[in-house]
């Protein structure tokens, strides 16, 4: 017998999505097999020192162009539970829209002080923290003009979770033209990072980003 | 299911995001596609018989799909998941983590592992298989499971009695000959969207 999951929307205006997003519903997975759909990661991460504190290329070096932010969160799954020692990847935009990734040819200024590649764990209550630079918007789509809103983009990765999302900005212009922002419909709000004054006067300010795993991935292993 | 019933005070997921195109390449700089080493510069290896996957991922036009990034998690010769529960399980083994990660830059793919065994010790025992997650631009992650051609044990395994037969097909890796060093070589092709679409799978849901 055949049992349907979710069906994946294609992203409006967003060519990719409309070649790569598979056009079935997805499958459900028997019991049987459910706990072969939870990878996990064996590895012990070596983090070095500085890689949370996006706003410089190391410690000591010059601060990057751009408003330096710090994002905190809390990465739990859907009961709440905290997901600990997780991996947390990060990558946005320089203040100017452009990343330094090889890939990136959108001929933009490159700022010699920033990379724009972070990497942290979380602790023992599931808490992270990282320093960047706002990101600056950019041209995603010339032909028709439209613009991906400012962004951070996460990978959380650890015992048998993984997930990648993205944080945005309240009140980006080009929030409502984003395609999956318009998928995400009003759990968006999800998605938003809750903006906060920093004590510390190096900050522009800070952005509560809390970050809930959904479904059995997490915690399969906790609860058999 | 049972744990649907505890939907009511749950709270609400954040929303998965498509990879973007410019994922890190470096961050995959300690990831590797050779299961079979775990560690560099050791002669032990894991038990089992070593074989490659070589695959490519394609979208809707049949064009290979650039930019994915891709993960893999086996289990090992007998069928042992390497997971927190089984780690000190005596048939798992030291050699072998049954798991990798890779950005393709052009959509393409080889994997050197072993070939997965079966747990015989499950009610249902599964055929030997791969779990594959697709992280990618335009999409939030998919997943699937990769699955022997021919394999007899296929017949029974609970995931391909779950979807329809004629889908199973797009799940087979097929022999194909072996490589310069005399392993044994697979292929397949991950179609994303369209025709002959590879079936993926509801991890949340499910
Ligand atoms: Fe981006």
């Amino acid at each position: 017998m055949t049992r349907y999951g979710r069906q994946i929307e294609i992203g409006p205006t967003d060519n990719t999505s409309n070649e790569r997003t598979p056009r079935n519903r997805l499958h459900l997975i028997p019991e049987e097999a459910r706990a072969s759909f939870a990878p996990y990661a064996p590895y012990n991460y070596g983090i070095n020192p500085g890689e949370a504190d996006m706003t410089r290329l190391a410690p000591g070096r010059p601060r990057a162009e751009g408003d330096p932010i710090k994002v905190v969160g809390k990465v739990t799954d859907e009961f709440g539970r905290p997901i600990k020692n997780s991996l947390i990847e990060i990558w946005n935009a320089n203040k100017y829209g452009r990343y330094t990734h090889i890939e990136d040819h959108s001929g933009l200024a490159l700022d010699p002080n920033f990379l724009g590649i972070g990497r942290t764990l979380t602790d023992q209550n599931g808490n992270y923290e990282f320093w960047t630079i706002r990101p600056g918007a950019y041209l995603a789509r010339p032909d028709i003009n439209r613009w991906r809103p400012k962004h951070i983009h996460m990978s959380i990765r650890g015992g048998s979770s993984r997930m990648i999302t993205q944080m945005y900005f309240r009140g980006d212009p080009y929030n409502d033209t984003d395609p999956m922002r318009i998928l995400m419909g009003d759990n968006f709000d999800k998605n938003i990072g809750i903006e906060f004054e920093t004590p510390e006067d190096d900050f522009d300010c800070g952005y509560k980003f809390d970050i809930v795993i959904g479904g059995r991935n997490p915690t399969f292993f906790e609860d058999i | 299911m049972t744990h649907s019933k505890a939907k009511i005070n749950r709270l609400t997921p954040t929303n998965e995001d498509t990879l973007g195109p410019y994922y890190p390449i470096s961050l995959c700089d300690n990831d590797s596609m050779d299961m079979t080493k775990i560690r560099r510069g050791i002669i032990l290896e894991p038990r089992g018989e070593k074989i490659v996957i070589e695959g490519c991922i394609k979208d809707i036009n049949g064009n290979l799909a650039n930019g994915c990034l891709l993960e893999f998690w086996q289990a090992n010769a007998d069928g042992i998941y390497r997971t927190p529960l089984t780690e000190t399980h005596p048939k798992l083994d030291p050699w072998f983590n049954g798991y990798a990660r890779h950005r393709t830059k052009d959509g393409h793919f080889s994997l050197k592992t072993i070939r997965p065994g079966i747990n015989k010790g499950l009610e249902q025992p599964r055929a030997p298989n791969i779990t594959l997650t697709i992280f990618s631009d335009g999409i939030m992650r998919v997943v699937t499971q990769l699955f022997f051609d021919g394999d007899p044990t296929n017949e029974s395994d609970p995931l391909l009695l779950a979807i329809d037969e004629n889908l199973r097909g797009r799940l087979m890796m097929k022999f194909a000959g072996a490589t310069d060093d005399g392993l044994k070589k697979y292929t397949i092709d991950i179609i994303m969207a369209g025709d002959n679409e590879t079936p993926f799978f509801d991890d949340l849901l499910s």
